[in-house]
């Protein structure tokens, strides 16, 4: 059967009602505030450490996002609350408009399921977008407030590649929750199994897959005993790493944010140091970009594939209940 | 082993008989015998008003032991002339057959003595046997110095802060072995010390052997607050009834002493501004001996800030006067709020005077309203969002 008419009839609509519904509902209020209570911590810890330690450095707004060392920083903290509100704003959104018996009465509608899914999956999107930019906009005009100092224009530069690859990760969350949302008929399984898969990959995933990476490619005696990582093994162990958004965001973000240390994993920072090549110089924007690429390009083809999935699986769903 | 056991058994005995032999040939006696009163110096000179004491020997060979009977004659009218053995006056020796006895003659010469020659005859009478021993006592107004002192440089030139090294050669010509005890007296609050030519333990005496000297080093320590000048040093080297005294000088030349502070002695800046020249009006004291001449100022902070003077250089400050200098600062345009440290320093041929001070950079007004906007622009989105986007 041929469809008739534009598949993004109705799409604006849809992101219109489900933007007002958000912006409204107290959840997204209590999601951002959260957002804004856990990056305020460890804005505050870097903006104390910047003022006691440096008296001058090239990158301090992006030290304000991620100042190095062992403290957390506001991007860590991102890392983690950004899958939360991504996965509260997107679990029930295609199963609470089956409970709630709406879906039909939409899709009666002159409004074809592609427009919905997509209205429902942009409005997430420019959800997140704007509550990451005030973020982003607070961070940056606190910072300037207290340290007096204005970012360069290399600084903002990367900042803003940040927040894009926030946004990319706030996608890909959203992407899951809502494939979730289509496979399961109850909100509550769909929360929770989003949030175990948020767990799994945030927190036990980083530990696991050393040890899967040493049993696939067990290290070579020789390796061990000068003391430093396989190459295959550590090849292995970054590339099971990128399985996990978390890690990929968290690779991506660093690369950006600290221009001075650009690591490359710790397998290449290892050959680099052998080869005598000073780890600590700042990279130009160009190629810190170059070696972020790859991770932020992975974040939004997963958002992608996410997407393309629940779409999949929707088109293919009885919808009458 | 075995050849070393036989090599002994063939050695031993001969290095006995070689011994042997040696043993007989000192044994043989001079073919000399009688009594004999000996003296290594049959003729002194003596410095009237002084005590000395003459070595004898009374020697038998080959007769036996009798009792002698000493006595010393010719001594002036006013002299005292003691004979003594082991330590204390004796009227008598008895030496054993080839054996002697020890004896000293003791002079005292009365101060006025005159200057002629005198002869004293020191006579041991036994029951066959006499001797006697005439000993010339020449008198001399001037004895040759016991000690003398040789400073390589007498006279030394300095600042108050130097330290003066004198090395000063102390020769004994005694013919004994002397401790010679050291002493300098400079102007008050002028330390002194004596040190070994290269070493640095302190010392007060110094032995030194018959005929030989030994290099000392007084160092003379002026009190900073020394005016120009010529100072007179006096060491004395002492030992017994020995002196010897040298004179040596120092000369002080007078000194600049630079100090900076703010005006009214403040230390620190308030309000600098990242990026923004701030004036620090400095004042240059001399409170030295002399004038400073050409003093050039500098300053130096974290990197990226900088420091400059309305003067750089100044001409001349005169003992006791000050001159005022405004110091620019202007901190790094990255420069966060907080506390620096930055230092000036004037510094005048040598002389130095440093300064911190603590420059308080306050955040600039302007990004803080910045900081303030960009915070509202937040805000605006977000409730901007929530007006237009939201349920109408």
């Amino acid at each position: 059967m041929r469809r008739e008419g534009s598949p993004w009839q109705g799409l604006g609509t849809v992101l219109l009602k489900e933007l007002a519904d958000h912006f409204d509902s107290p959840r997204m209020l209590l999601l951002a505030l959260l957002m804004v209570l856990a990056a305020a911590v460890p804005f505050y810890s870097a903006v104390d450490q910047l003022r006691t330690t440096t008296s001058e450095d090239p990158f301090l707004l992006l030290k304000l996002f991620n100042p190095g060392g062992q403290t957390l920083s506001v991007v860590a903290i991102l890392g983690f609350v950004i899958p939360v509100m991504a996965i509260g704003l997107g679990f029930d959104a295609v199963n609470g408009e089956h409970n709630r018996r709406t879906l039909s009465r939409i899709l009666a509608q002159p409004i074809y399921r592609d427009a919905l899914l997509a209205g429902k999956f942009l409005a997430g999107i420019i959800i997140l977008a704007v509550n990451l930019m005030c973020l982003w906009l607070l961070v940056a005009g606190f910072g300037v407030f207290f340290l007096g100092v204005p970012p360069s224009g290399d600084e903002f530069a990367r900042a803003l590649v940040f927040y894009f690859i926030a946004v990319a990760y706030a996608g890909a969350w959203l992407g899951m929750a809502m494939l979730f949302s289509v496979l399961f008929r109850s909100p509550a399984t769909a929360a929770l199994l989003a949030l175990g898969v948020w767990l799994f990959m945030t927190l036990l995933w980083p530990m696991i897959s050393p040890f899967i990476a040493a049993l696939v490619s067990p290290p070579d005696v020789r390796y061990t005993l000068l003391g430093i990582l396989d190459p295959q093994t550590a090849a292995w162990q970054q590339g099971l790493s990128r399985i996990s958004p978390y890690l990929l965001f968290e690779e991506a973000t660093r690369t950006i944010l600290t221009p001075t240390t650009p690591s490359l994993g710790p397998v290449l920072d290892q050959i680099r140091a052998l080869r005598g090549e000073v780890v600590g110089a700042a990279l130009p924007l160009r190629e810190s970009l170059a070696i972020a690429w790859p991770g932020a390009v992975s974040l939004i083809a997963g958002a992608i594939v996410l997407f393309v999935a629940t779409y999949v699986v929707f088109q293919r769903q009885e919808v009458r209940a | 082993m075995r050849m070393n056991a036989i090599a002994m058994v063939v050695v031993f005995p001969a290095l006995v008989m070689m011994s042997n032999v040696a043993a007989a040939a000192a044994e043989t006696k001079p073919d000399v015998k009688g009594l004999y009163l000996l003296t290594d110096y049959p003729t002194v000179s003596v410095r009237p008003g002084t005590t000395s004491t003459i070595s004898l020997r009374l020697q038998n060979y080959g007769l036996p032991p009798e009792n002698f009977a000493l006595s010393v004659d010719g001594a002036p009218a006013g002299w005292t002339a003691t004979l003594l053995g082991g330590g204390q006056p004796v009227g008598a020796a008895m030496p054993a057959t080839d054996q002697s006895v020890s004896l000293q003659l003791r002079l005292d010469v009365p101060a006025d003595a005159d200057a002629a020659s005198k002869t004293l005859t020191v006579k041991a009478e036994g029951q066959g046997n006499s001797v006697s021993l005439p000993i010339t006592v020449n008198l001399a107004k001037e004895l040759p110095a016991k000690l003398t002192l040789t400073p390589q440089l007498p006279a030394l030139r300095g600042t108050p802060k130097s330290s003066f090294d004198y090395t000063v050669s102390i020769k004994n010509d005694s013919g004994r072995n002397l401790t010679v005890s050291l002493a300098a007296t400079a102007p008050r609050n002028f330390e002194t010390s004596f040190t070994e030519s290269y070493g640095t333990q302190e010392l007060t005496s110094v032995p030194i052997d018959a005929g030989l000297s030994k290099d000392v080093k007084l160092k003379v320590r002026p009190p900073s607050s020394v005016d120009a000048g010529t100072f007179p040093i006096e060491m004395t080297a002492t030992s017994g009834d020995t002196t010897a005294k040298t004179e040596l000088s120092l000369e002080v030349v007078g000194q600049p002493r630079l100090t900076i502070s703010g005006r009214d002695g403040r230390v620190s800046v308030l309000n600098a501004v990242a990026g923004e020249q701030t004036t620090v009006p400095l004042v240059i004291a001399n409170d030295g001996t002399a004038a400073a001449d050409n003093i050039e100022l500098s300053g130096s902070g974290q990197s990226g800030w900088k420091i400059e003077f309305d003067k750089k250089t100044i001409d001349r400050i005169a003992p006791g006067q000050t001159t005022e200098v405004n110091a620019l600062i202007t901190p790094t345009d990255k420069a966060l709020a907080g506390d620096y440290m930055t230092t000036v320093r004037a510094s005048s041929r040598g002389e130095t005077a440093s300064t911190d001070f603590r420059v308080t950079v306050g955040t600039s007004t302007v990004w803080g309203m910045v900081g303030f906007g960009i915070i509202a622009v937040a805000l605006l989105v977000m409730f901007g969002a929530v007006a237009r986007f939201g349920r109408r």
